[in-house]
């Protein structure tokens, strides 16, 4: 990551953290905020995020592109951006202009464009994943019970120190099918549908451990929790579902058999 | 905002040359080992196979040369830990004196110390056992009471009880934690390693601890006015409780954390292969996608110490979530596939899957328990 991208990263975290703070459950936005926040999100040239600079895009390497998508995951906005960005990749990709945004849905895609898509989910999840880790752990932290922090009670601190493994375990298949991605060849698919299927399981388990943590707090409509757990178990089934991902991974391997099993695993 | 990112792992040429030489030189060491005895992992004890590991120089691989080491990377040696794992390569002899005392005698050791024992080490010829669980401290390590007093001439003199000690009966040395002055109370203070040579000092007897299987692998080492030389400190009086903390970090950070259960694994994909059920695809698809991220989580903690930085947290990471993988596999398997277990069957999944279950609950209390290890990363996130 370089410098600009860095600052690119900053400016966004920053919009998106404040357009995030709007959007509270059960309250709709205005016309005119909808669209002064879409203005500002589009002064930014984030829909174009990836798609290369001829096209208008920042001309990042697709690892940088995605750190792009992680913060997205975390800051859950009210506008269809990560599929916006998606859909113009597609489209330049297809020799079209971007399109005038937002894009609520993709519509029919290839083989190729569904695997970029449910990368760039896994991705997104990785972000929502880092946003629900840190609000769980300050939720702890600050909540009371007993004449004591939460997080001072041992059975509370060895859930937190779960949903922290799952999250370690969920990026780190993430980050990896990335890079396989970034490297070009044969191993990318397989990257993709490991990475589906280990973050999905993480995102299972981590928004059940957020919600046990946050108590009823957590459950109402006006606490920002939800927003984070409903992407999760919406996004864990799209662009092939969790299962699916998972029974292509098991099928490759079953097909190569138990001597090729290990190399396998090293070459993975 | 990310509060624990595992670096990536550093790939190039020559660890992939090197597993290469290694897969080619198990193919045929092993070549008459059962699965069965393959199951036993990192448990399974030949000092012939360590000797021959020790010429190849795939021992003390990262250590200096003048102390009988390579002075390769954390990497390489990576590399041939895994790989001999997955073989199910019988490498109990050098697996503790490799991964843990020649790394804390190399930081810590005298001079002396260092030119007699690591090139024992490294050539596959010097048997290490841990000391130090006790009887009344087991995760709670710093009550131990096994004491060593200083005497007029400088010796030492021990007494107390070891533990669990796993090849205490074969070992040639063993890392001593214990209290050299103050009283238990005192917790992490006064507290000191000595090195103890197994073969050769008076008032130590070693007892045998057979398992639920029946197995002979932990011992209670007993020391009664045991004495040692002066020069057996190892590091600093009194600093003795840094230093096991900087040995359990080797100890917890390898791929043994994950790899247990291989070969039940491999005897489950044998039986299943080809299969087309939905089933056995999805099981052994989350097998293959939890096997394959531990394994890169583990290469970032590998890429962690090569750097310098302190692994215990994510090593605590990888070692909680691969004993869960590892002591989950045994009940997988049998879902998927209708075999009775017996350890005595003629059939490899059946013999391999009765002993993996036998095993399993060790792989989440050796090492550090499950508690003691989320404990540590629940400080990590100022919980504690």
């Amino acid at each position: 990551m370089d410098d600009i991208s860095s600052i690119l990263y900053e400016s966004a975290q920053r919009l998106l953290g404040d357009l995030s703070e709007r959007v509270l459950a059960g309250q709709a936005l205005t016309d005119k905020d909808r669209a002064d926040g879409w203005r500002r999100i589009e002064e930014m040239g984030l829909p174009v995020a990836l798609v290369s600079e001829e096209a208008g895009g920042f001309g990042f390497s697709d690892a940088d592109a995605f750190g792009l998508v992680r913060i997205c995951g975390r800051h859950i906005v009210a506008w269809p951006l990560v599929e916006t960005m998606l859909a113009n990749r597609f489209a330049v990709e297809n020799g079209s202009e971007p399109l005038e945004g937002p894009v609520e849905t993709l519509g029919e895609l290839t083989p190729e464009q569904r695997e970029a898509a449910a990368l760039t989910r896994a991705v997104q999840m990785a972000g929502a994943l880092d946003a629900i880790l840190a609000m769980t752990i300050s939720h702890v932290q600050e909540r009371q019970q007993f004449g004591r922090a939460l997080a001072k009670f041992q059975a509370v601190q060895h859930s937190l120190a779960i949903l922290a493994s799952e999250v370690a375990a969920g990026q780190a298949a993430a980050d990896h099918a990335v890079a396989r991605r970034a490297q070009g060849g044969d191993g990318a698919t397989l990257a993709i549908g490991i990475a589906r299927a280990r973050i999905g399981e993480a995102c299972s388990k981590a928004a059940a451990i957020a919600h046990q943590l946050h108590g009823a707090i957590g459950y109402a409509q006006e606490h920002r929790l939800h927003l984070y757990t409903t992407s999760l178990w919406k996004w864990r089934d799209e662009f092939g579902t969790q299962a699916w991902w998972t029974q292509q991974v098991g099928r490759e391997v079953l097909a190569s058999g138990r001597d090729a099993f290990w190399p396998m695993v090293t070459a993975a | 905002m990310t509060l624990l990112t595992f670096p990536p792992p550093v790939e190039n040429e020559a660890t992939e040359a090197l597993r290469t030489e290694v897969r080619a030189f198990l193919a045929e060491a092993i070549a008459t080992r059962t699965p069965l005895e393959r199951a036993e992992s990192w448990n399974g004890f030949d000092r012939e196979f360590s000797r021959a590991m020790g010429a190849r120089g795939w021992l003390g691989m990262t250590w200096p040369k003048e102390y009988g080491g390579h002075e390769r990377s954390a990497f390489e040696r990576y590399v041939v830990v895994e790989e001999t794992l997955a073989a199910g390569a019988p490498v109990a002899a050098h697996w503790i004196a490799d991964r843990q005392s020649g790394p804390s005698l190399l930081r810590y050791g005298t001079e002396a110390q260092k030119r007699t024992i690591l090139p024992r080490i490294a050539a596959g010829d010097c048997v290490f056992c841990i000391g130090m669980s006790e009887p009344d401290s087991g995760s709670d390590l710093a009550a131990t009471r096994t004491r060593a007093e200083r005497q007029v001439d400088g010796s030492w003199t021990v007494n107390g009880t070891k533990l669990w000690t796993t090849y205490g009966h074969e070992a040639d040395y063993m890392i001593l934690f214990c209290r050299t002055s103050g009283t238990p109370a005192d917790r992490h203070k006064g507290t000191s390693q000595l090195l103890v040579d197994m073969k050769a000092t008076p008032g130590v007897t070693v007892r045998p601890i057979y398992d639920v299987m029946g197995q002979h692998h932990f011992n209670e080492v007993h020391f009664e006015d045991a004495v040692l030389p002066p020069d057996a400190i190892l590091g600093t009086e009194g600093q003795g409780w840094a230093q096991v903390m900087g040995e359990l970090a080797y100890e917890r950070s390898g791929p043994e954390r994950f790899l247990s259960s291989i070969q039940l694994l491999l005897e489950l994909i044998g039986t299943l292969q080809g299969s087309e059920s939905v089933a056995a695809q999805t099981a052994v698809g989350r097998l293959f996608s939890h096997l394959v991220t531990l394994r890169h989580m583990s290469r970032g903690v590998a890429a962690l110490l090569e750097a310098g930085e302190d692994p215990t947290v994510h090593a605590a990471i990888v070692k909680d979530l691969g004993a869960t993988f590892e002591q989950d596999l045994p009940d997988i398997a049998r879902s998927l596939v209708d075999e009775e277990p017996d350890l005595q069957s003629t059939s490899d999944f059946a013999a391999v899957l009765a002993y993996t279950t036998m095993a399993a609950p060790a792989f989440s209390l050796r090492g550090g328990t499950r508690e003691i290890l989320r404990g540590i990363i629940a400080r990590q996130l100022g919980l504690r």
